[in-house]
């Protein structure tokens, strides 16, 4: 087992006495599904709220002073920093599928259609959302730890902000470069899957950066 | 390999602390006690060998390997102990050996629950459910269970009861005895090492003292007592450092300058004494 895996491992045996809370945090999204009728509404507080949850190995090493472990065992800090992010990324795509699944049956169930296309799209954006979160606060977590770093967590909805204010503010020209992404599903696709690639690079390169220089 | 540990000019600086040329060996096969008074600079030097912060200079060697380019290497021979548990509280020991036996490769399963039956630890407690000494307990048995060559214990006595500290000292007298485990053992309760350490590494205030055997360092000074009125300016000079009471005074000084003091008495000093005397040093007191 590679040093990336071990420290993912051990990451999950941090989360695991939790796994019930963060199950318990699925399930309010579910009923914004319900309420909304929407399957993209359902899935994208999923993913907000499963972002939140990232933290909780943050703050179970702060909590028990854990960086001294960390400190000791033979592995390289780079290691332990991408299997972090492994750690948050099967967090994610575990809920997202549990997700993908209990929605549409539960909307079903109220009489709603979801369709493939629905299925597909309410995935791209709550893995987007997901990613968005999370390659902000978990460099803000390494940085700052686990209470002084959730304020990077609001990053994304000012960015969120501020596309809007581009994007109304944009000559027509980018507007229609925009309209034909969206257009084209597969393009969509291709460019939701780079950015998240690009991002988690990014992220990570961060975290290593800061974690390489920070004194335990 | 006969020096398990080499430590060469090792400086740290921080913005009001500053550790400076810190050097000092600890051979294969023996206990070697890390003293001084609070804030002296031990758990600095401890961090430093461990990685933990960056030096400013120097070097340091863990079995022949580099501590900063072998590290991985280094860290699978080595265990560590600190004051306080570093694991999570919510685990239970069977959970504790989960969790980070996949680091080491030399990781004994059956050596672990051997250690836990000899520490009289039941696997399925939860790590908050231990006491202190038992949470030290557990950090040494994971040591144990991969072999750990060297072993560090970062001030693991404080607050122990006398019981637990006992224990603990009687662990580490066993795990050297093969010859082939060295400790490194940091503490500011120096009864410990009077009964354990073969070496003595003494940081006052950031700067090395002394580093050498512990009859050696003991060697090195004699307390000299006497009525108030028997401490003359010659021993004032000569003493490194004196205190007085009312009944009269206590000198620490070098065994090399007691030769005109035997008509006082004159007694072995105790490791205590030594780091007393010598962190008032230029400071005497009544």
């Amino acid at each position: 087992m590679s040093n990336i895996l071990k420290a993912t491992k051990l990451d999950f045996s941090l989360v695991k006495p939790y796994i019930k809370v963060i199950c318990f945090t699925m399930l309010l999204p579910i009923a914004f599904a319900a309420i909304n009728r929407s399957l993209l509404t359902g899935i994208s507080f999923a993913m907000s709220f499963i972002a939140m949850t990232t933290g909780y190995t943050f703050s179970i090493t702060e909590k028990n002073s854990m960086e001294r472990l960390f400190g000791i065992l033979p592995v390289r800090k780079s290691e332990l920093v991408i299997g972090r992010y492994v750690f948050v990324l099967a967090l994610g795509v575990i809920a997202l599928v549990i997700s993908l699944i209990i929605h549409p049956l539960v909307l079903r169930a109220l009489g709603e259609k979801v369709g493939t296309s629905d299925v597909i799209s309410a995935a791209l954006s709550g893995l987007f959302l997901f990613t968005l979160y999370t390659v902000f606060q978990i460099p803000g977590y390494y940085k700052y730890g686990s209470i002084k770093g959730r304020v990077f967590m609001y990053i994304p909805v000012a960015g969120f902000l501020v596309t809007l204010l581009i994007i109304s503010k944009m000559p027509s020209i980018g507007v229609s470069v925009i309209a034909t992404i969206g257009s084209s599903p597969v393009l969509l696709v291709i460019l939701v899957i780079t950015l998240i690639i690009v991002m988690y690079a990014v992220s990570i390169w961060f975290s290593i950066w800061i974690m390489k220089n920070k004194e335990v | 390999m006969d020096n398990y540990l080499e430590v060469k000019n090792l400086s740290k600086s921080f913005d009001s602390f500053q550790l400076h040329n810190i050097s000092f060996t600890l051979p294969k096969g023996y206990i070697m006690g890390l003293i001084g008074p609070n804030g002296s600079g031990k758990t600095t030097t401890i961090k430093l060998i461990l990685n933990m912060l960056k030096r400013n200079g120097g070097e340091v060697k863990i079995m022949g390997l580099d501590n900063i380019a072998d590290e991985q290497k280094a860290k699978s021979e080595m265990g560590v102990v600190f004051d306080t548990n570093y694991f999570s509280d919510e685990w239970q020991v069977t959970q504790v050996e989960k969790s980070i036996s996949a680091f080491y490769p030399n990781w004994n399963t059956q050596r672990f629950a051997e250690i836990l039956r000899k520490f009289h630890m039941a696997p399925n407690r939860k790590v908050k459910e231990l006491s202190k000494g038992m949470q030290m307990k557990l950090m040494l048995a994971c040591a144990f269970s991969y072999d750990a060559k060297l072993l560090i214990l970062d001030e693991p006595t404080s607050g122990l009861d006398p019981v637990s500290r006992d224990e603990l000292l009687q662990i580490l007298s066993e795990y050297i005895e093969d010859g082939e485990h060295s400790v490194l053992f940091s503490t500011h309760i120096t009864g410990d090492l009077e009964r354990v350490a073969d070496y003595i590494t003494y940081i006052s205030y950031g700067e090395l003292f002394f580093s050498g055997s512990k009859d050696e360092f003991v060697d090195m000074f004699r307390i000299v007592k006497g009525g108030r009125d028997e401490l003359s300016e010659d021993l004032k000079v000569k003493a490194v450092s004196f205190r007085t009471f009312p009944t009269g005074f206590e000198a620490l000084v070098k065994t090399e300058d007691i030769g005109g003091f035997s008509d006082l008495s004159i007694e072995p000093a105790t490791i205590d004494e030594i780091v007393v005397f010598t962190s008032k040093k230029g400071d005497d007191y009544e």
